[in-house]
């Protein structure tokens, strides 16, 4: 029997229940929000960045006259100086103020509001296109809308449409024996899923499935997505990035103005570790190691002269000084149960293991960290430019660092991952006398 | 002979179908040309195809052994090898510094002023390193004398610092040449137990810097039987005592080419190697430079035997023998004496012929009076003196001849040399010191010398490598490259330049002047200091040179680099006898072959010999690479033509050469412009310990030179050319004849095809020589010329003919589909020919900056030269004594680009900015673009050149089996520039129109959020250029530089008529010849 124009009735209702309806503030919201806010704020409107999330502002600010949210948003500096409570405990929270935008109109910032609640209730998805019957490219759209309820359609359908064709395959099987056609069998279900039609279509369905399987693994291959080694030194972002709020240019200086974001040199943590002697976490396991790069010499405070000539022994020996002192001082007492001495011992091993390698057998010296990011050779790609230009957050990119223990490898870094976000992103041409020209 | 040029000044459609048609009806010499099946082969051809013999002749290199069982085993490790790499991705380390320099952003470039010093070569740079490690040059504007300008050696002079054919080591060399490393306390400790009360001699080069010369003093105080001796291996020793004799100074008086609107050049290659090319082709050009069609410009008369690259820029050659010169020179004084009524001066003989147009040449000069300028480049002493005597009467003296600056580029005596040998003859010298010279190579004197040096208890050599005169001494103390050292340079009477250094010494080098002070226990350097010879020149700074500059402080010149002293004018006054001179001129010698040996171009006496971009670097005339070769007159050995003058075959011809009674076989060229009767040569080839590219390439001619009675050494001599012995030489390289644009003509008798390139310039009266006239002007519209009289009436056929092109071009199958470009950028090149004087920097800058690679002699041979950038040579006009155009030709970034259609896989395709990108990891090299090229600008990587690849497999030697493929050293490699890609094998390459430059420059722009400037994106080839012919921008900027190069109405596009649309726009070329002097 035919099933086609049945399964064709399926897809035109399918595609007719795709179509999404959009507010047209909403719209204008969004493109205020991404010229705007999309710099600080997370635009899933659920997670902070270097500002809080978004969603749920409006309710947060219910307490207080609706003027007070627009002041905050044209200047929240002059309201914070007013002492308005909201604004002082968000200072409080957040150490920054947050950037003037006095030209927003009250219907601007009913708009981007809108925005935000639409996205962060999920009633705003992406504006889809009209879908007329025929019109096959609107409805494999991945959005939001696409969710549960429209499997169940699609399951509520395939349950109808069985029901169709047990109809059909009945009314066949009667009118064939009314024809007296001898050898006509009602069909069942199995003679169903056994028809050419059925098995063509099912290997169709798994050519289709399995050819985009594989051509979109093989697009990953060598991607390093989640990728997190181990590295020399347990430094963790969260403390530095997101506990103590360290500007992620103070370390990465060439972001703002190289190529490379560049990797600290041990001379820049000794800015703050020159003081800061012993980690809140792993105690002198970690920081010694930074002076046992540099050679500084942590009892002294200053810096070992001639360190470059200086054996691994006698290196060793400064340093496991240094770390007994330390857990004497801890503990408060003058001699080094054997314990003590094991744990001595085990840092300055564990010191020499990260800080030497084959091609380095000396202690002093750089740092050998494990690259995480690595763009393959043909890549131009420029930290200034985004960062500098484009004004791109850190995070967009590399993910919530501040929030790392371990730094993984964010964003698959492929050439569709950059591409996709040149195509949504909007240069910032506005303020930028180069593009006048 | 005839000039047919001087009626077709502007190549019209018509025109052109009327010479072709001629040409067709008289090319008379088709058998010998068909004989030659390269001419069937050679058109149309972007690639030479590789041969099957030229494949098993390398089978010792082993590649095509691989027989069915190393297959297998190859496929069995390769599949293998796949798996387990990706298994595993490999763990990539980030080492940062451990204490970062404050002055080192990683990924940014930092500029150091310096100076390039090599003996009299000199010129004030910007040094570009990346991370400590010096990877480009750039000239300095500050400096008044280079304006910015660099010469093709100091751009390849980075290369030099990572030539790890360097001296490593302080090393003591015993008798059979073996060198032992020893320690430098060693080296100081037997040296001053051996130089105590010794009578020294320090032999060098040239030394410009103030503060070497007071380190020698202060050694000479402390060694009082000490001397400084000072040899230019290409000497103007006769020049500087002329200029002693004269005006009392012996200082290269300040000549002004800037000033002068004629100039008359007997043998003086000043645009090419004499005295200081930067400087006077700046000058040059000044006067050459055409912004309309009514602009004035100098006359310039060249007055030689071969043909120079000065030579080839001239307006009118005058070709005399060499040793006419004198002669020539003597005529012309007495020519221009009668007409202004001055007293003459007794004549010397020269044939009517050149008396003839010496006497128009008088009149120019005399038209021009205090406004001329005659120089000579030969080393007699009477010669030079009758050159300021021509000045005089000419009353140049005090304008384009004075001495307010003037030049200390040459400082050497040839009899200072001479008497040092007989000194050392004589066992009176007991130690010799040698800084920078290489006397047991570079000098007609070098036989004797080298016997002589065996009568020298201690010999030291300070050279940076282990040359041919290091291999003889007994110490060698390497100096650093200077590159790596501390010091000053002072070009010309006032003009300071700092060195500094870029990175710190590769090897265990150690600066000469600081050997000198150390050995001599100077007391005014402290030995426990980190850089004694920093304070020590900072010191002579403070006490004797700062003060001379206006509000000079260290620190600041040391940023600039560059400090002029405030100018005491040199009175200069002529007191001469020039009546005397003329009894001590060279002879005119009638009879007989006489051979020039002239400084090359790029190699200079040999000491830039192991440089491989240099050696690379083709000769700007004969456009031959890896060696030198005998230029001959095109009527030598009768009919006959070499096959090397085409320089399309494999091979070249050698024949044979005999003068001071040795025979030898050298490889010949047909020369255009060499005069009948006489041959010319380079010098600076042959070298024997060079290092490993410059061993044994070409031939030595030094000792074919010989010394006059005075003891100036002379730079001709008479020899016997033997007729071609049928010699072969394999792997002749000249690539002019590679890329060609020229175009096939089918001749009509035999119906097969010809070279148009030769055709174009057939005619009647050149029956007998037509043969092979090189890289002519061909009938495609790739070269305009025009002389300076009809230069109104030539612009206007130019706009006619232009405006046909655009007509013919005007329609499109795809209306409204134009992409016009006409908002953000629209990148754009403007080169001036009449600026381009043909040197080569360009392409030397643009191998530097875009990590092209060096191929070698046999892959040149074989059309697989890498240049991005090449300048091709087209002659016009008389055919025995041409004009010259050059054309630098690099990709033209075409709008309608026809690679880009035929690529199969898009990886050439255009940027909204007017650039053709390539993608080289998309390439799969069909090489379908470079076929599709019109302007034949595509490179393929035939082998792994630049050893990119992970296996070595593909990687090509230079030319020994024992080279190394180009870049194959780390140290080498060192030279990369890291903002651009290093190609691997199998892909296409070509000119990016400098990308990172201009994504560097936007980049800076939009930080600092200001619309782009011309200064922010400037190409490698622009800014190395001395004579600011080339001019890169963006088009849409009006009023930018290239916007007001567009405008001038001299322009024109090559091959405009095939509406590709390139964004490279140059001017006709445009000459002051004066037709009569032809004939």
């Amino acid at each position: 029997m035919n099933c086609k124009p049945f399964l064709n009735s399926i897809l035109i209702i399918f595609l007719s229940t795709a179509v999404l309806s959009a507010a047209p503030d909403l719209d204008k919201g969004k493109t205020l929000f991404k010229d705007n806010c999309a710099s600080c704020h997370n635009k899933n409107m659920k997670d902070d960045m270097t500002g809080p999330a978004l969603g749920g502002a409006k309710e947060r600010w219910a307490s207080y006259p609706k003027e007070d949210l627009t002041k905050w948003m044209r200047n929240s500096q002059s309201l914070i100086k007013s002492g308005h409570p909201r604004a002082t405990e968000l200072f409080a929270k957040w150490k920054t103020t947050m950037t003037p935008f006095p030209n927003l109109t009250d219907q601007d910032i009913d708009d981007v509001f809108a925005y935000i609640e639409g996205v962060n209730n999920g009633t705003y998805g992406p504006k889809a296109a009209v879908a007329g019957p025929g019109a096959a490219n609107t409805g494999t759209s991945s959005s939001s809308g696409f969710s549960w309820w429209l499997y169940g359609i699609f399951a509520l359908l395939g349950i109808i449409a069985l029901f169709l064709w047990n109809i059909i395959s009945d009314l066949n099987y009667s009118k064939s024996k009314s024809e007296g056609d001898s050898s006509a069998h009602k069909k069942t279900v199995f003679d169903l899923l056994t028809s050419k039609t059925v098995i063509g279509f099912v290997l169709f369905g798994i050519i289709l499935f399995g050819g985009y399987t594989t051509v979109n693994n093989a697009i990953s291959v060598g991607s390093r997505k989640n990728y997190a080694p181990d590295q020399p030194i347990k430094f963790s972002h969260a403390t530095h990035a997101g506990l103590n709020k360290v500007d992620c240019n103070y370390c990465h200086d060439g972001a703002r103005r190289s190529k490379q974001s560049i990797i600290p040199g041990s001379s820049t943590c000794m800015n703050c570790h020159a003081a800061i002697k012993v980690g809140s976490k792993y105690g002198t396991a970690e920081i010694t190691k930074i002076y046992a790069s540099i050679g500084f010499d942590p009892e002294k405070g200053t810096y070992i002269e001639n360190y470059n000539k200086l054996s691994n022994e006698d290196i060793q020996q400064i340093y496991s000084k240094w770390i007994a002192s330390n857990i004497l001082k801890e503990k408060k007492t003058i001699t080094l149960t054997e314990g003590d001495q094991n744990e001595v011992d085990r840092q300055i091993r564990e010191l020499t293991a990260s800080l030497t390698s084959e091609e380095k057998p000396s202690i002093a010296g750089p740092i050998e960290w494990v690259r995480i990011h690595n763009l393959p050779d043909h890549v131009y790609f420029n930290h200034s430019q985004h960062v500098t230009v484009g004004k791109v957050a850190c995070q967009q990119c590399h993910g919530k660092i501040e929030n790392m223990e371990v730094v993984k490898q964010y964003s698959p870094l492929s050439m569709g991952w950059c591409i996709n976000c040149h195509r949504e992103t909007d240069v910032k041409f506005a303020d930028n006398k180069y593009y006048d020209a | 002979m005839v000039d047919w040029n001087a009626k077709n000044v502007i190549i019209k459609i018509k025109q052109i179908q009327r010479m072709k048609n001629q040409n067709i009806q008289t090319w008379v010499d088709e058998k010998d040309l068909m004989e030659e099946s390269f001419v069937q082969n050679l058109e149309g051809q972007e690639f030479d195809p590789i041969s099957v013999e030229s494949i098993l002749e390398d089978e010792k290199s082993g590649f095509i052994e691989t027989n069915r069982r190393d297959f297998l085993k190859l496929l069995g490790f390769g599949v293998g090898a796949a798996t387990l790499a990706s298994c595993e991705a490999p763990i990539k380390k980030a080492i940062p510094y451990t204490v970062r320099p404050d002055s080192i952003i990683p990924g940014v470039a930092n500029y150091y002023a310096s100076t390039f010093v090599n003996g009299g070569d000199v010129c004030p740079v910007l040094v570009k390193t990346r991370e400590g490690r010096p990877i480009k040059i750039e000239g300095n504007p500050l400096a008044s004398y280079t304006k910015g300008g660099t010469s093709a050696r100091a751009q390849a002079s980075v290369l030099s610092l990572y030539d790890y054919n360097r001296t490593q080591n302080p090393a003591r060399v015993s008798g059979d040449g073996k060198t032992e490393s020893i320690s430098w306390d060693e080296l100081d400790t037997a040296v001053k137990a051996a130089l105590v009360g010794a009578r020294v001699r320090i032999l060098s080069s040239t030394i410009l810097s103030p503060t070497a010369k007071k380190a020698i003093q202060d050694f000479c105080v402390k060694y009082p039987n000490s001397k400084h001796i000072t040899y230019d291996a290409v000497s103007s020793s006769a020049l500087l005592d002329a200029s002693q004799k004269c005006f009392g100074e012996r200082n290269i008086p300040d000549f002004r080419f800037d000033l002068a609107d004629v100039i008359v050049s007997f043998n003086a290659d000043f645009l090419g190697t004499w005295i200081s090319p930067i400087e006077y082709a700046s000058q040059y050009a000044s006067k050459r430079k055409l912004d309309s069609a009514t602009a004035s410009m100098s006359k310039h008369f060249q007055v030689e035997s071969r043909m120079s690259l000065t030579g080839s820029n001239a307006d009118n050659r005058i070709m005399v023998r060499p040793s006419e010169q004198g002669a020539a020179m003597v005529s012309l004084y007495n020519l221009i004496a009668s007409k202004i009524g001055s007293t003459p001066i007794p004549n010397a003989e020269l044939n009517e012929t050149a008396k003839a147009k010496l006497n128009k040449v008088a009149d120019a000069l005399i038209a021009a009076k205090g406004k001329s300028l005659v120089v000579c480049g030969t080393n007699n002493l009477s010669e030079q003196i009758i050159c300021f005597g021509l000045n005089n009467i000419l009353g140049n003296i005090g304008s384009t001849v004075s001495f307010s600056k003037p030049s200390y580029q040459r400082q050497g005596s040839d009899q200072d040399f001479s008497n040092l040998i007989k000194e050392m003859q004589s066992s009176s010298v007991d130690a010799l010191i040698v800084w920078n010279a290489n006397p047991v190579y570079d000098s007609p004197l070098a036989k004797d010398f080298t016997a002589a040096m065996a009568n020298v208890k201690l010999k030291i050599s300070l050279n940076q490598s282990l040359d041919e005169t290091s291999s003889v001494c007994n110490y060698v103390a390497p100096d650093h490259h200077y590159l790596e050292s501390w010091g000053d340079a002072e070009a010309k009477r006032g003009c300071y330049s700092l060195i500094q250094p870029t990175i710190n010494p590769l090897f265990n080098t150690r600066q000469a002047p600081l050997s000198l002070l150390i050995w001599a226990d100077s007391a005014s350097i402290n030995k426990l200091s980190d850089q004694p010879y920093y304070e020590y020149l900072k010191s002579n700074w403070q006490s004797n040179i700062l003060s001379k500059g206006a509000n000079a402080s260290w620190d600041k010149t040391l940023h600039d680099g560059y400090l002029e002293a405030d100018s005491s004018a040199g009175s200069a006054v002529f007191s001469c006898n020039v009546n005397e001179a003329v009894a001590t001129i060279t002879k005119s010698n009638a009879t007989g072959t006489e051979v020039e040996f002239y400084e090359s171009h790029n190699l200079g006496s040999g000491q830039y010999a192991n440089n491989p971009w240099l050696m690379e670097l083709p000769d700007p005339i004969t456009r031959s690479v890896w060696g030198n070769y005998l230029a001959v007159s095109v009527k030598f050995d009768g009919d006959r033509r070499f096959i090397v003058s085409n320089g399309v075959k494999e091979n070249g011809e050698l024949i044979s050469f005999n003068a001071k009674g040795e025979t030898k076989s050298i490889g010949a060229v047909k020369q255009f412009g060499q005069l009948e009767g006489t041959s010319a040569i380079a010098i600076g080839y042959g070298r024997t310990k060079a290092g490993d590219c410059g061993t044994d390439i070409g031939t030595d001619v030094f000792p074919y030179c010989s010394v006059d009675a005075l003891g100036y050494i002379q730079y001709f001599t008479v020899a016997e050319l033997g007729n071609s012995a049928g010699i072969i030489e394999k792997n002749y390289a000249s690539v002019q004849h590679h890329h060609t644009l020229g175009v096939t003509a089918i001749e009509k008798s035999s119906g097969k095809k010809i070279n148009a390139d030769e055709a174009a310039l057939v005619d009647d009266f050149f029956k007998p020589i037509a043969k092979g006239f090189q890289g002519s002007l061909t009938k495609r519209s790739v070269i305009r010329q025009s002389n300076h009289k009809n230069l109104k009436e030539s612009v206007e056929a130019l706009h006619e003919e232009r405006a046909d092109f655009q007509k013919l071009n005007s329609h499109t199958l795809y209306p409204g589909h134009d992409y016009k470009y006409n908002s953000g950028h629209h990148w754009g090149m403007h080169v001036d020919l009449n600026s381009c004087i043909g040197c080569g920097t360009c392409a030397v800058a643009c191998m530097a900056e875009n990590n092209v690679p060096v191929v070698g002699k046999k892959e040149v041979s074989r059309h697989h030269e890498m240049t991005w950038l090449r300048i091709d040579r087209y002659y016009y006009g008389d055919v025995e004594n041409p004009n010259v155009v050059y054309q630098p030709l690099m990709c033209q970034h075409c709008n309608n680009a026809p690679c880009e259609n035929v690529c199969p896989v898009n990886a050439t395709n255009h940027s909204a900015d007017g650039l053709n990108q390539m993608a080289y990891n998309r390439c799969v090299g069909t090489r379908y673009c470079a076929n599709n090229c019109p302007f034949k600008v595509r490179r393929f990587n035939w082998y792994d050149f630049t050893a990119a690849d992970l296996f070595p497999v593909n990687q090509k030697n230079l030319n020994k089996e024992t080279d190394k493929p180009f870049y194959a050293d780390n140290i080498v490699r060192m030279v990369l520039n890291p903002d651009v890609t290093v190609r691997s094998r199998g892909v296409i390459e070509k000119c990016s129109f400098c990308i990172q430059r201009i994504q560097e420059g936007k980049l800076n722009a939009k930080k600092e959020q200001r619309a782009l400037t011309d200064n922010d994106v400037k190409t490698a080839c622009q800014t190395a250029c001395p004579t600011g012919a080339i001019t890169f921008g963006d088009m849409n900027n009006e009023g930018g530089q290239l916007s007001k190069k567009l405008q001038n109405p001299l322009n024109y596009i090559v091959l405009e008529e095939v509406n590709v649309k390139p964004a490279v726009t140059y001017t006709m070329k445009v000459n002051n010849r004066d037709e009569s002097l032809d004939a």
